[in-house]
């Protein structure tokens, strides 16, 4: 399955990069805002993305909004900051697979790669 | 705006202490340990090397700032990524832990608590004139993996 990473720190994004060994997840591209994200889903046509919220330029939550329009089967993880119950529901509401509070450590990162791959 | 009580102050700064801790023990596997928060002085910057900075606003106002030594965000950028650090990436390392420890205090503080993007600098900027200059602001230091660092927290209610 093609992968998008959109985070906009570059740690966060080697970091992801980093635990996929053992996962059938090819990585297709990383970007750093919603805006970046929109256009790879589109060039790049992912499967799966992680999304972080807190972006510049346009925020995760918009983000999703508009690559459901794009391609409504794309399954989001959203990886946040964001700790608070209603930023989960929302993204939930909004059509995210699944939500990943921050910080993360590898045994989290191997349970939202599961669920993008329907493991569990 | 109204006064905010020593008691509603406390309890905002030990949010993020709680925070900061729960980043370090959770993400690295290795405990940080804070000592006593104190009033920082507004002449003091309480700057190290490398700084992450968070705005915050909605239901609060302010910021919230880690600073630590260069080393201390390449060692965490080397355990995240396990790759060396540039200056550069120790520089976004900053950032992230800013992110993630003003993040995490919404759990407490709730959806209206707003954060910014980070804003990351090395060194001392010439010009400092932040929002919320005129509330008290408490300096955290802390201790990680033998680096110190501190977290800065001016915050109040909106």
């Amino acid at each position: 399955m093609k992968l998008l990473i959109v985070d906009d720190s570059i740690a966060m994004q080697k970091t992801i990069e980093r635990h996929l060994n053992g996962y059938d997840l090819e990585i297709v591209g990383t970007a750093n805002n919603g805006k970046v994200a929109l256009e790879m889903v589109k060039s790049k046509n992912p499967d799966c993305v992680t999304l972080d919220i807190t972006m510049p330029e346009m925020d995760g939550i918009t983000c999703l909004e508009n690559m459901k329009k794009i391609k409504p089967e794309i399954k989001v993880m959203i990886i946040t900051a964001l700790s608070d119950k209603h930023t989960g529901l929302l993204a939930i509401e909004k059509g995210a697979r699944g939500f990943l509070f921050k910080p993360v450590d590898p045994d989290d990162l191997a349970k939202a790669f599961d669920s993008l791959l329907n493991r569990n | 705006m109204e006064e905010q009580t020593t008691d509603e102050m406390n309890s905002t700064c030990q949010y993020f202490i709680d925070s900061t801790k729960y980043y370090f023990s959770h993400a690295t596997k290795i405990d940080s340990t804070t000592s006593v928060p104190y009033l920082k002085r507004p002449e003091v910057l309480a700057l190290k090397d490398y700084t992450g900075m968070i705005s915050i606003s909605g239901n609060h106002k302010g910021y919230v700032y880690i600073s630590g030594n260069e080393e201390m965000f390449a060692e965490l950028w080397k355990f995240f990524t396990g790759t060396e650090a540039s200056k550069d990436d120790a520089l976004d390392m900053a950032g992230e832990v800013s992110n993630v420890i003003a993040g995490n205090v919404r759990e407490q503080l709730g959806k209206d608590f707003m954060i910014s993007i980070p804003i990351v600098f090395q060194g001392k900027p010439d010009k400092m004139k932040m929002h919320g200059d005129n509330m008290p602001v408490y300096v955290i230091p802390l201790e990680w993996n033998g680096h110190e660092a501190f977290v800065v927290v001016g915050v109040g209610e909106n």
